[in-house]
């Protein structure tokens, strides 16, 4: 392995230091308003590419839940000038790593390639993004909805808990907000998708100026800047995008649900409102998460697993989208163990929270663990190439991957203290599964 | 914290320049360039003073230090009447040592924002370490101080015995976890150290003492059983100095050989039914014991896979999954372990579907029993194969997997090295001898867990092979 010359990393010599990443980067757009960022890095013979595209399941309507989804899959099954089964075929016969992702707000596709193969990967991309509607059949969707209605059967339905997420969801936010519904959708939604629903869907936002295409890894600039134009430049542009907007979302009282699942242990999910990603409050109820539930000294762990070892594990993070956010907790009790009993113990701790306030230790000690995790997450070209697509999306400069620690920065006690006191004194709600005939270990009122 | 600035050096480029695009010819895939010379990490290696050989891989890129002490003893070292003994011994192992108790090791650890991890299986226990380069003295010291001065404390062991015993309630709520415990369980029977669940049964776990530990970790946990992997920023001479030292305590002992037993042999094909009420969709599991690590039909036989289910546009997956749009995904692999693992193709099916896609599976299967592959399948998985051989170099945890292997299952040490020229000598003639070896469906057992009312009456008609229930276990149902 070569040491590369534009190292990216720089831990700094003063103490207390923070490793900062510092990744060189280069934007550029196309006139069609395609965003093209390009790291190089020359340590190993690959190139990630992403192509991520700043729709979500929030832009889906109601009764399409699940749409902007099942639409990622559409994407791999060919275009104009990549036959129906080609996409996948030719990408593995190079050796490449491949998938795609949905999630609220954006749809990422990506590669890892073997460097010769670049050229490839923006083919392929660009093909789908300027030829998609020419090979889309009504055959193709009817077999990928089932795909897709497995996936969920996969990963919601034949999971213990799996339902959970969703009815949390419709609980928090009202039923026309872009967070009130699941990505993976609802099986009737699924069913409900029609032909003309994916050409309206891809016209609009599948346009090259809602999107960000990130390279990252050993190429050469101006060769790949050719290729891009080459693929990339014939595109019109498409119209402007409305988005949902960022509203502050509240529930006006503390809301209350029991469902019975095919699980042997009760589980209590708590969920607060609270704010949007990459914003200061945002970072403080992330260290606020990890000083509930990371590690065994954390306040809840050490309460409710260590110690009085009545939950069998026990999470809290801050759950932030585009728009909005969650704080939340969810924990599992031990056998013959009730919500009740559990959750009188996570109100003390938070209550202690409240009022008590954290250490300038534990912020620390938090801090450092995100540290470490952002340099893990630059060991790839793919995470690299990840992150500078969804700095860009989410906040306009994919630059912002070189500051990803500025917003953790001195946090003081009396800061957590009044984020936490804004946030977690308002109405909560109160998710509780418990096995099947057994509604009597769940919470029955709140106190 | 305080926070100091530094000036980046980004270099920012608006360009708004680019010529009016035309059209461009897209009739033909682009071919790509040559290939690039993947360089194999050179692997450095010493020997410590107690005994234990370190590998290293330097690894400059980030300021990291990534550590897996490989032990030679995993769940295949369970005594048949106690499994999850080597899951229980590395639970424990960083609960507490002569003079760190669990909370200190655990508030140590945080503080510098590493990982410490301890875990198990089949093959072998692993402790690894995770830390910025910055922080190692303080990472290594409690990392040594586990692995040789570790107590088992009474009190943490009747805490993740509890713990244990309530995962193994859990596992019985969901149904891949049913699937693959008692598929194990059929193919091998409890008699093997194969076929018994590597987490424990509640039997297992409930009788389990802190000295059962201790015994395991004496007999197993020496310099001379196990090898340490480092990949990161640093070089030999540096951390063999460090390593001396933290870990001059820890001494050889006599290992007692084992030899993993040969599987039962099985005679028929055979279908057991596992009743999950009103299950969204059925578990499959269709296999048998098949190979060893070191079987000399490796390459074929990974060659062989990679078509029939080792990929996304595998056979299997295309049929069951783009083709049927029965499942989200339906693969199939052979599981190299020390002793004989098992050949496992797999999926999640939609209920209403289970016996055609069992009829599906089995077609595969015997379908390149029958005819292998063509030259052009071939040709198609050796280029995926060498392509992405280039990816698998990127990260210290690659970079580390690849040693791991090496030195669990006594692989060459240029194994890496003429990897491509392995892969290039397979040939169809190969692949159709190891498919006619090592794929006989007529003795392959078909395990499936779901919604018996629904699904059984399809696989009765299907007539696959004798039917048997079994329960969550893989036991037989009376």
């Amino acid at each position: 392995m070569k040491l590369i010359p534009l190292a990216l990393i720089t831990a700094l010599v003063s103490l207390p230091a923070m490793t900062q990443v510092n990744l060189k980067y280069e934007q550029y757009t196309l006139p069609n308003g395609l965003t093209v960022v390009l790291h190089e890095d020359h340590s190993a013979p690959v190139v990630g590419v992403v192509v991520m595209y700043h729709v979500g399941s929030k832009n889906e309507k109601v009764k399409r839940t699940g749409f902007a989804h099942l639409f990622e899959h559409m994407m791999f099954q060919g275009s104009e000038h990549v036959g129906d089964d080609q996409h996948f075929k030719l990408l593995q016969e190079v050796g490449a790593r491949i998938n795609g992702s949905t999630n609220e707000d954006v749809t990422n596709y990506y590669e890892v390639v073997p460097s010769n193969e670049l050229e490839l990967a923006l083919y392929l991309e660009s093909d789908r993004m300027g030829f998609l509607l020419p090979a889309m059949t009504q055959e193709k969707l009817d077999n990928q909805r089932d795909v897709v209605k497995n996936e969920r059967r996969q990963r919601v339905d034949n999971v213990p808990y799996g339902t959970s997420w969703e009815k949390i969801a419709k609980a928090m936010y009202p039923p026309d907000h872009p967070y009130s519904w699941p990505v993976i959708g609802y099986m009737e939604d699924l069913s409900a998708a029609q032909l003309e629903d994916v050409k309206g869907f891809f016209r609009t936002y599948y346009a090259p100026n809602n999107a960000c295409l990130s390279i990252a890894g050993d190429f050469d600039p101006v060769e790949v800047k050719t290729l891009v134009s080459k693929y990339f430049a014939e595109f019109p542009k498409g119209r402007e995008i409305e988005r949902p907007a960022a509203v502050p979302v509240t529930i006006p009282s503390e809301i209350l649900e029991t469902f019975e699942d095919k699980v042997q242990l009760p589980r209590l999910y708590i969920s607060w409102h609270s704010p949007k990603q990459e914003t200061r409050e945002d970072a403080v109820l992330t260290v606020l998460g990890q000083i509930l539930s990371n590690g065994k000294s954390s306040r809840l762990y050490r309460s409710l697993v260590y110690d009085r070892q009545i939950a069998q594990e026990v999470n809290a993070w801050q759950s932030s989208s585009e728009i909005a956010g969650l704080f939340q907790i969810v924990t599992t009790a031990k056998p013959e163990r009730t919500l009740t009993e559990i959750n009188a113990t996570i109100d003390s701790v938070v209550s202690g929270v409240l009022s008590g306030g954290v250490t300038q230790a534990e912020i620390d000690k938090a801090v450092t663990g995100m540290e470490a995790r952002i340099v893990n997450r630059m060991s790839t070209v793919l995470g690299k190439a990840n992150s500078m697509a969804a700095y860009y999306h989410y906040t306009g400069d994919p630059g912002n991957i070189n500051r990803q620690m500025d917003l953790f920065m001195n946090i003081t006690p009396a800061e957590v203290l009044a984020v936490a006191k804004k946030y977690l004194s308002a109405p909560r709600m109160l998710l509780n599964v418990v096995p099947e005939g057994k509604p009597e270990l769940a919470i029955q009122k709140i106190q | 914290m305080i926070r100091y600035f530094i000036l980046t050096s980004c270099m920012i480029m608006l360009s708004q320049t680019t010529p009016r695009a035309v059209a461009q010819d897209r009739t033909s895939v682009p071919a790509g360039k040559a290939a690039p010379v993947v360089e194999v990490p050179k692997i450095q290696k010493t020997t410590l003073a107690n005994g234990l050989s370190v590998w290293l891989v330097e690894h400059h890129e980030l300021p990291l230090i990534a550590m897996n002490l490989v032990i030679q003893a995993g769940s295949d070292h369970d005594p048949l009447n106690q499994p999850g003994l080597a899951s229980m011994t590395a639970d424990v192992l960083d609960e507490g040592t002569k003079t760190r108790d669990a909370i200190r090791i655990s508030d140590e650890i945080e503080g510098i924002g590493a990982d410490l991890g301890v875990s198990s299986g089949t093959d072998g226990s692993f402790v690894t370490l995770r830390s910025l380069t910055k922080h190692l003295d303080v990472a290594l010291e409690v990392f040594a101080d586990v692995i040789v001065n570790p107590v088992f404390p009474q009190t943490e062991f009747d805490r993740l015995k509890d713990q244990q015993l309530t995962s193994l309630m859990q596992q019985k709520d969901r149904p891949t976890s049913i699937a693959n415990n008692a598929y194990a369980n059929i193919l091998y029977s409890t008699d093997h150290p194969y076929g018994t669940n590597s987490s424990g049964t509640p039997a297992s776990i409930g009788s389990m003492t802190r000295e059962d530990l201790v015994k395991f970790y004496d007999t197993y946990y020496r310099p001379n059983n196990a090898t340490l992997i480092v990949v990161g920023d640093i070089s030999l001479t540096a951390i063999a100095a460090k390593l001396d030292k933290a870990l001059s305590g820890w001494t050889p002992g006599e290992v007692p050989p084992l030899t993993i037993p040969a599987p039962p042999a099985i005679t028929a094909r055979r279908v057991y039914l596992i009743d999950k009420p009103g299950a969204a969709q059925s578990e499959v599991r269709i296999g048998y014991p098949a190979l060893a690590r070191s079987t000399p039909d490796f390459f074929p036989v990974y060659v062989m896979n990679r078509m029939l289910g080792g990929q996304f546009t595998s056979r299997i997956n295309l049929n069951l999954r783009e083709k049927h749009g029965f499942t989200y995904g339906a693969r199939s692999s052979f599981d190299f372990r020390k002793g004989v693992g098992p050949f496992t193709a797999s999926s999640g099916i939609v209920t209403d579907k289970t016996d055609s896609a069992l009829v599906e599976f089995l077609y595969e299967i015997d379908n390149m029993r029958e005819k292998g592959m063509t030259e052009e399948e071939l040709a198609y998985v050796k280029k995926g194969l060498i392509g992405n051989f280039a990816l698998n170099f990127e990260t210290p945890a690659q970079l580390a997997g690849m040693m791991q292997n090496i030195i669990l299952y006594g692989l060459p040490d240029d194994y890496y090295s003429t990897y491509l020229q392995n892969i290039e000598s397979v040939t169809t003639g190969d692949v159709l001898r190891v498919s006619k070896k090592y794929l006989d469906s007529s003795k392959m057992a078909v395990v499936v867990v779901g919604d018996l009312a629904t699904i059984r009456p399809g696989i009765e008609s299907a007539a696959l092979g004798e039917i048997s229930l079994a329960d969550t276990d893989g036991n037989p149902v009376p």
